[in-house]
């Protein structure tokens, strides 16, 4: 896929996108379902780092993670040729660009009412029955691949531009969680594709002179985790930027408590190399993030006060971890800042899952400049005779 | 000046040791006092307990070891390699413990002077280590060989031989033998520990570097990596256990021996009944073989005369012996894999390496760890060689001596001689010498030796149960000094953590929790095995996590029981540190206090990454 999709236009106007004629072949001998269907979606088995076009940044990356042997929870992208072909065949493009083109970025109220107005467009507009269609074949298909009727999902905008490393674009980051039946993944799939036109997106591409036209939107459908506990990674210590560390921080209860910083979570620092501890702070954990099923929503809960202070991971789980992590900065060739989770009923260590991994910001963009410098072992040597240690009194 | 009064420990001047102690001080040689002559001086340095090499009350005669290396390590650093900023280690007696400051720099000019110097000198050394060893070693065996050959006098006999006088007098008779092999085995010693330090300064000046451009590269890093990084697997220090190991296996393989030396008999009777059997007679062969050098090894740290050694104490390496031949029965592996090692080593630098985001980075690390892998074998080697075999063979030949003053009713111990200081004991063997010129039946002031002795081990044994003061003086602005960095671990932290302990006085044995050195990974939780003592090992039980003042290498086979181990100093690459990591025995060392604050029976948790050792409850 890599190879068909470097010349791919996301832009080019036309739905009917090209795609991978391999990909095509593979499609047809598996599932002979009407071709159009499948331009909509694709499984994150069939995407990659080559597919970002079509699938944005969060897709492609989880993607490229299951190429490469690591646990991510199964979905499909609801790819950039689905929301082109939203907005071209309901005929909302033109009224959309219309009222952006009046837009004055600089005025608050005009960029909210600018705002206001698109996302309204984009979430009252009904989807064309072949789209609505295969969404609703990729949602069922999700089920009948875990054994669940009712498969909760979560629901996440991937921009094509936002998740660079290199374009932090002011894509909002829209999520919904714990989404049950094919109607209300619709629904959210729509309500992220609105999330393209907040006021602050709106104003910042007008600013940097990016065309609205050109900016595109997939959205992932991938199965929730019912997790025990989870949180976020990085493959580089965030604080001091050591390179040979692992920072996992992990609270009870889905990810989005450590995400928003809504509880102190545990911290372990663990040696890439030596795959040892080097911190392990325990924290007081006293709210998590849990799915509410009389309230069918997922909901801030109190956790059970003997667990808030209990470590939120077992020691084989932080070392799982880690070589998840280092896999994963190894395909990627760069520190990785990474989602986990840990399945609540699975057995160890097939409860282990990576939600997202997308590249660290702060110390990767930093320019590689040497800490030592082109020394010998002579001149490091003298360095170090001349050295007096203080101890300040 | 109440804030400078606050960040300093009490003058040494004015310090006070228990009355019990009174009379210390005629234990020691005037110059490892402090004194009203020096005060100035003495008032302005930094005094620290050395625990490392005196961490029990320094009977008088094993200070020469003390006397030795403080003329040697501060030497090379001074005067002979130069290493610019650092001046020597000076030492001081109170209360029979050893106190030892670093010197504050040199001025400026003598620091350009030696840094011309030690360009010169040192990056030699680096670039000719390979042969400066082998010369090293021809040296320093043939010095051990000299005292072992150095002739002690059996006997005082009551007329000399007639094949000294006829056909011609020697001219020279047991009276001068007497007073000549104390002073050739005085010598021997001094000798010993100048070739002691001969690239000690550099390994650990080395070290401190490789260990600087890690933290950089690598700003969290522990020190257990650097150490696993650094360390050999083909080391002397380990010989004597791969002999036990080898010779574990002889006993696997033969007829009968294995069964003999599992039984609980005395090492006399298991070879008695060993010499009765072929194969047994072949294995004692092989042991004698091992003998000399490798169990020339000390059972602590060769610093002091009652630790003994597996020649002294052969029960310890039988036993160890026993608990070898015993997991092989049960089919259980013994040895280390010395290349497994290397290979471990080897990978774990190579993936810090790919670690390293510039290549410029990259080659300055691997000069920088080819520097400190050129040189660093010597800290691991000579150990072997100067603590254990050469001290081992110093303490068999002064024991020859004491034996003789025992049999001329001079002492009531052999062991007694080691409570008069070196400088005494010429004037003890001088008064026998001369009683025995004098002629029969003439009085000696034997009386007051045997008093002396009884007298200084009571005040040993009162120093004992006092829990000496960490440090006296002004704690320093800066250190320059490797040693004191590198071995004592001397650090910022570590000084606050002694001026906040002075402040809670002694009443901080209610604290649960200790901080040190993460010097070997690993989480384990166990009784407590507190040896204050390095004698009490042998009330060591498997399970146990023993809490000692430092640990020694020799004591390698207890690595195999023990779950863990603290010591209350200790610092980078302390004796201990080393073979914690090749066990894989988690450690924290350099705690200060741990042998204070914990119990025996204490249920202590050990946390070999963090470097915290928790009492999670204590003994009923």
């Amino acid at each position: 896929m890599e190879q068909c999709t470097e010349d791919f236009t996301y832009y080019s106007g036309t739905p009917r996108l090209r795609l991978c004629a391999g990909d095509e072949v593979k499609r047809c001998s598996k599932d002979p379902i009407k071709e159009s269907q499948m331009d909509y979606i694709l499984n994150f088995e069939k995407v990659d780092k080559g597919s970002l076009a079509l699938v944005g940044g969060k897709n492609a990356s989880l993607g490229e993670m299951i190429k490469v042997g690591i646990r991510v929870p199964p979905g499909f992208a609801v790819t950039t040729a689905s929301y082109l072909s939203f907005i071209t065949e309901t005929g909302i493009n033109d009224k959309i660009y219309n009222i952006l083109a009046e837009v004055n970025p600089d005025n608050v109220e005009s960029l909210n009412n600018a705002a206001a107005e698109v996302g309204n467009l984009i979430s009252s507009t009904s989807m064309s029955e072949d789209l609505r269609a295969a969404i609703e074949e990729g949602y069922l298909k999700l089920c009948e691949k875990c054994l669940v009727e009712v498969v909760p999902v979560a629901v996440r905008s991937s921009a094509t531009a936002e998740d660079l490393p290199t374009a932090s674009f002011a894509g909002q980051q829209e999520t919904y969680l714990w989404v049950q039946g094919a109607s209300q993944v619709g629904e959210s799939v729509q309500k992220c594709w609105a999330s393209l036109f907040t006021p602050r997106a709106i104003s910042y591409r007008i600013k940097n002179n990016f065309p609205h036209e050109k900016v595109l939107i997939s959205v992932g459908v991938q199965k929730m985790v019912n997790s025990k506990a989870a949180g976020v990674m990085f493959t580089i210590n965030p604080t001091d930027g050591d390179p040979s560390k692992v920072v996992i921080e992990g609270s009870w209860g889905l990810g989005e408590t450590v995400v928003s910083g809504s509880v102190n979570p545990d911290k372990f620092v663990v040696d890439k190399v030596l795959m040892e501890a080097s911190e392990k702070t325990i924290s007081n954990k006293h709210i998590e993030c849990i799915f509410d099923p009389g309230k069918g929503e997922v909901v801030n809960a109190d956790v059970d006060p003997n667990m808030q202070d209990a470590c939120c991971m077992e020691d084989e789980e932080i070392t799982a971890l880690v070589k998840i992590g280092k896999e994963i900065e190894a395909h990627y060739g760069r520190p990785m800042d990474i989602e986990w989770a840990i399945d609540k009923d699975m057995p160890f260590p097939e409860n282990m899952f990576i939600v997202q991994a997308r590249p660290e910001t702060v110390w990767s963009q930093r320019k590689a400049e040497s800490v030592i410098g082109k020394k010998t072992g002579k001149q490091l040597l003298m360095e170090q005779a001349m050295k007096r240690i203080k101890i300040p009194g | 000046m109440a804030e400078e009064k606050a960040g300093r420990f009490p003058d040494p001047h004015e310090f006070q040791v228990p009355p019990e102690l009174e009379g210390w001080q005629e234990m020691y040689p005037s110059h490892h006092l402090f004194s009203p002559d020096r005060a100035e001086w003495e008032k302005g340095q930094f005094w620290y307990q050395d625990k490392i090499h005196a961490p029990e009350p320094m009977p008088p005669l094993d200070l020469i070891f003390q006397e030795a290396w403080q003329i040697a390590l501060s030497q090379y650093t001074t005067r002979v390699f130069c290493i610019p900023p650092a001046q020597g280690i000076a030492q001081r007696m109170v209360g029979c413990y050893m106190y030892i400051c670093a010197i504050a720099p040199p001025p400026e000019e003598v620091i350009g002077e030696k840094a011309q110097l030690f360009e010169k000198r040192v990056f030699y050394v680096f670039e000719h280590y390979d042969e400066l060893w082998d010369k090293w070693l021809t040296k320093f065996k043939a010095l051990g060989e000299e005292m072992a050959a150095v002739e002690v006098p059996k006997e005082l006999p009551k007329f000399v031989p007639e094949d000294q006088v006829l056909p011609a007098p020697t001219g020279c008779y047991v009276s001068y033998d007497l007073i000549e092999c104390f002073d050739k085995l005085v010598n021997l010693i001094f000798k010993g520990w100048q070739f002691h330090f001969e690239m000690l300064n550099l390994t650990y000046l080395a070290y401190l570097m490789f260990a600087d451009v890690a933290r950089k590269l690598f700003p969290g890093i522990s020190e257990s990596a650097i150490g696993k990084m650094v360390a050999g697997a083909y080391v002397s220090m380990f010989r004597p256990e791969e002999e036990l190991c080898r010779l574990a296996r002889l006993a696997h393989d033969s007829r009968g021996v294995a069964d003999i030396l599992r039984g609980d008999a005395s090492v006399d009777d298991k070879n008695k009944k060993l010499s009765t059997i072929p194969d047994g007679k072949a294995w004692l062969e092989e042991y004698s073989k091992a003998t000399d050098p490798w169990f020339y090894v000390s059972c602590g740290s060769g610093w002091l005369h009652y630790e003994g050694s597996w020649i002294t104490m052969p029960e310890i390496p039988y036993g160890y012996i026993k608990g070898y031949v015993e997991r092989l029965e049960n089919g259980e592996p013994i040895e280390r894999s010395l290349d497994e090692i290397d290979k471990q080593r080897d990978q774990i630098v190579k993936e810090y390496m790919a670690l390293i985001k510039t290549d410029e980075d990259k080659k300055s690390f691997d000069d920088a760890y080819n520097t400190i892998r050129t040189i660093y074998r010597y800290a691991e080697d000579h150990l072997f060689w100067v603590e254990h075999w050469f001290h081992t063979i110093w303490f068999q030949k002064i024991r020859e001596l004491s034996t003789l003053l025992v049999k001329n009713d001079m002492l009531d111990n052999v062991d007694d001689i080691f409570m008069f200081n070196r400088y005494e004991i010429p004037e003890l063997l001088t008064e026998l010498a001369t009683s025995w010129a004098l002629g029969v039946d003439i009085p000696t002031r034997a009386g007051y030796y045997k008093a002396t002795a009884q007298k200084r081990k009571k005040i040993l044994e009162a120093a004992a149960n006092w829990n000496a003061i960490p440090a006296l003086g002004v704690p320093p602005e800066e250190v320059a000094e490797p040693f004191t960095v590198m071995l004592w671990g001397i650090t910022t932290d570590k000084v606050k953590e002694w001026l906040k302990g002075m402040e809670g006085g002694p009443a901080a044995v209610d604290v649960s929790e200790v901080k040190g050195f993460a010097s070997s990974a690993g989480v384990v939780e166990g009784p407590a095995r507190v040896l204050k003592r390095l004698k009490e090992i042998v009330d060591l039980q498997p399970g146990e996590i023993l809490v000692c003042p430092s640990t020694n290498p020799s004591w390698a086979p207890v690595f195999t029981k023990i779950k863990a181990t603290v010591t209350d100093i200790g610092g980078l690459t302390s004796h201990a540190a080393i073979v914690c990591r090749e066990y894989g025995v988690p450690s924290v060392t350099g705690t200060g206090l741990a042998t204070q604050v914990i119990k025996t029976g204490d249920i202590i948790r050990v946390d070999g990454d963090t470097g915290v050792v928790n009492i999670v409850k204590r003994a009923g």
